[in-house]
């Protein structure tokens, strides 16, 4: 009897995990071209480049304009853009299970992740930088030996410390959290040293008391990502990103938030 | 790439140990935060049924607060709002306090379920023999209320079995916050999540198993047992005639 | 005084007043969704566990078992990050429904287990000499006698389920505790001492909670004294 609830409970487990596999399907290749609302996963949490206005409700920034025109020139002018709000952990699932269509998110291209989605070349580069309170004292990146750095679960911070601290021959402890919000407070709380993403990102959370040190690491090439299965897709917006290089389009919207480079 | 597809069982295997430490740290937590509930629901459980009002209130207002308010509200004070006053709490003990407190608030609301439902006459018979309040409950009222009390008891554990995830949320290296960490790195959610359903569920099982044999045999409410009798006239059920 | 005072207004803001108040009613609303579809479902399973023949048994009590014995939190997780949801329910919040839902079905089913056992087995011989069929019986006679007696313990759930949306944060769901951390931790000028904002709205945040789950266990309270007098 107990054998018999054991097997029935896995088998249970088994169908569920088997109607998330088949079931809730995404659209195919060609519905998704011809879409009048397009989806797309922006940061709510980073000024510049995706932050929410919790007044207006709307999204504002350089990655905001940039999805935008891109959706655009794919889907004409008629096009309708929703935006919905993802952190590095939601941004990649999401758009595997189909729910959004594009991902403009601060989403950095690593030969890794581009097994697991598309991307378009990159719109804007980078760096990896480190944040910490002015009173800890800390100079450098060496002098974060033994220290715990908090990252961003599913970014690319950790394996880019990793790499960069086996090199410097320093060792280092990492604690992650699921939102840039709670490495915030983690870092004012004491509970890691020091706060480490994407500089873009950290600007949002530089203050009078935080400073950043100043190391920079693996450089960061941001690309707009598109589900696997959306070949065409990918390929147009591919073609997107490169007319806008070409005609100064990406240039200005740059200019306008301030982020020449 | 699908969301099971072998490469992502590949790489789960290749990082079990990961799975394994987590799984002990998990276990580390409830045996502990188990222990402290306990402990808690008991005093405080006692508490609630003495003569004295300021105790009484005390009681109250510690089942109050902790059963009203958010595990993860309680956790998330504990770890990032405590250290700017200096208390600074390691995080697996934060598990084990943070758990154990609001389980033992559960707790202590069955414990004086269980010392009201004994008969007012245990307690006066045990003054007229002298025992002293503490010996009442110690050696009289409680070990009748037990059988009461277990079933219920049970079922809060098994929910502080699976609280013990909240973990994940503080980055506090338990069975939940690997698997989490683990499937956000290499992107291999599905096989992630199957495994760590497993785990919880060779965890949780046991103690399920446990309060079902209980309930069977001090359950005090009544079995339907007229009902297959019944059903069979229904034309349901085992014997059914047609 | 004057930086408890300057705290207090870096944090209620209109717009951050509106926007955690906002995030209260996605709260609300995921629990109460939950809760409701969490009774018809689980009151399905509890039939089918009791009554069902060996598939329909077999099945609830699988059912009931896998979700009792595993985290919620996995759940929340394994349905936000495998599972797309059908338009037009492709919110976020949706996806926690469903999580809850599923979850809170099997905690449902039992409780009404101990519901139907409660009831007295005499009822059914009334009813059937009465000459009610199976259906008949259960929505006219037993089940009502099954809800009433299970009250409290659905208002219990009700609570976990409202304090249980928290969990919801960890997936980029707006609802309240999520927005509050958002406050906590937003860019402000460092005139304004951090550490009090911080106890601020973890102060604000418990209150709210508790002033709702408060609320509802009183009225528990109150029916299970109107029931036994």
């Amino acid at each position: 009897m107990r054998y018999k609830r054991i097997v029935s409970s896995l088998l249970a487990a088994g169908l569920l995990a088997a109607v998330t596999l088949t079931g809730c399907g995404a659209p195919d290749e060609e519905t998704v071209l011809s879409k009048d609302v397009v989806k797309v996963g922006c940061k709510n949490d980073v000024p510049n480049f995706g932050l929410m206005n919790i007044d207006t409700r709307e999204f504002e920034g350089f990655e905001i304009d940039v999805a935008r025109e891109v959706c655009r020139r794919i889907y004409g002018d008629d096009v309708k853009v929703e935006f919905e709000a993802v952190t590095a952990k939601t941004r990649g699932p999401l758009l595997e299970t189909g729910e959004l269509d594009m991902v403009a998110a601060t989403f950095t291209i690593t030969d890794e992740r581009k097994e697991t989605y598309n991307f378009t070349q990159p719109y804007y580069t980078d760096h990896v930088k480190l944040m910490v309170k002015k009173s800890a004292g800390f100079t450098d990146f060496k002098s974060l030996d033994g220290k715990t750095i908090g990252v961003s679960q599913s970014a690319t911070t950790e394996q880019s410390l990793q790499e960069a601290a086996d090199e410097a021959g320093i060792s280092l402890k990492f604690s992650g959290y699921s939102s840039y919000p709670e490495i915030k407070a983690a870092l004012d709380s004491g509970r890691v040293d020091c706060f480490s993403v994407d500089g873009s990102i950290l600007s949002g959370y530089l203050n009078d008391s935080l400073i950043l040190l100043p190391d920079e690491f693996a450089p960061q090439e941001y690309g707009i990502a598109i589900a696997k299965r959306n070949n065409k897709l990918a390929a147009k917006a591919d073609e997107a990103i490169s007319e806008m290089k070409q005609d100064g389009e990406l240039e200005k919207l740059m200019e306008r938030w301030g982020l020449t480079q | 790439m699908s969301a099971f597809s072998a490469q992502k069982w590949e790489k789960l295997f290749q990082n079990i140990d990961l799975f394994i430490q987590g799984f002990g740290t998990t276990l580390y937590i409830v045996l502990l935060g188990l222990l402290l509930s306990l402990v808690l629901g008991a005093i405080f459980g006692v508490i609630s049924t003495s003569h004295n009002k300021v105790l009484r209130g005390i009681a109250r207002v510690y089942v109050e607060f902790f059963q009203n308010t958010p595990l993860l509200v309680q956790i998330f004070f504990l770890y990032n709002a405590l250290p700017y006053v200096g208390v600074f709490i390691p995080v697996k003990t934060i598990g084990i306090v943070g758990v154990g407190i609001y389980h033992g608030a559960y707790m202590a609301e069955i414990v004086r379920t269980g010392i009201e439902a004994t008969p007012k006459g245990q307690r006066d018979a045990a003054d007229s023999q002298g025992f002293s309040y503490v010996q009442t409950m110690l050696y009289i009222i409680l070990p009748q209320a037990l059988k009461v009390m277990l079933p219920p008891l049970t079922n809060v554990a098994a929910n502080l079995i699976k609280n013990t995830s909240i973990l994940a949320i503080i980055a506090g290296g338990d069975l939940m916050y690997q698997a989490d960490s683990f499937a956000s790195s290499t992107l291999a959610y599905g096989p992630a999540y199957v495994v760590v359903g497993i785990l919880y569920f060779i965890i949780c099982f046991p103690l399920a198993r446990l309060s079902g044999y209980l309930e069977r045999k001090f359950g005090a409410t009544p079995k339907p047992k007229d009902y297959t009798a019944l059903l069979s006239a229904y034309g349901m059920g085992k014997g059914a005639a047609k | 005084m004057n930086e408890l005072m300057n705290a207090f207004e870096s944090v209620f803001t209109r717009s951050n007043i509106f926007y955690m108040f906002r995030g209260l009613g996605v709260t609300l609303y995921v629990a109460l969704i939950s809760v409701i579809l969490s009774i018809i479902f689980g009151t399905i399973l509890a039939l089918f566990r009791a009554y069902g023949n060996k598939f329909l048994k077999g099945f609830s009590v699988a059912y009931i078992e896998l979700f009792r014995n595993t985290p919620n939190l996995l759940w929340v997780l394994a349905i936000r990050f495998m599972v797309r949801m059908p338009e037009p329910f492709d919110a976020p919040m949706y996806s926690g429904i469903l999580a809850f839902t599923l979850f809170t079905s099997a905690v449902m089913a039992e409780i009404v287990r101990g519901g139907l056992n409660s009831v007295h087995a005499g009822q059914f011989e009334a009813a059937y000499s009465q000459g009610f069929n199976f259906f008949q019986t259960m929505v006219f006679i037993i089940l009502p006698q099954c809800y009433k007696a299970i009250v409290p313990a659905m208002l219990s759930q009700v609570i976990t389920v409202i304090k249980d949306t928290s969990f919801l944060a960890q997936v980029a769901i707006e609802e309240f505790f999520n927005n509050s951390k958002w406050i906590m931790s937003a860019q402000i000028d460092s005139t304004v001492n951090q550490s009090m904002r911080v106890f601020i709205i973890f102060g604000f945040v418990a209150l709210v909670y508790f002033i709702i789950n408060f609320t509802l266990s009183c009225i528990v309270r109150n029916s299970r004294k109107k029931q036994e007098a």
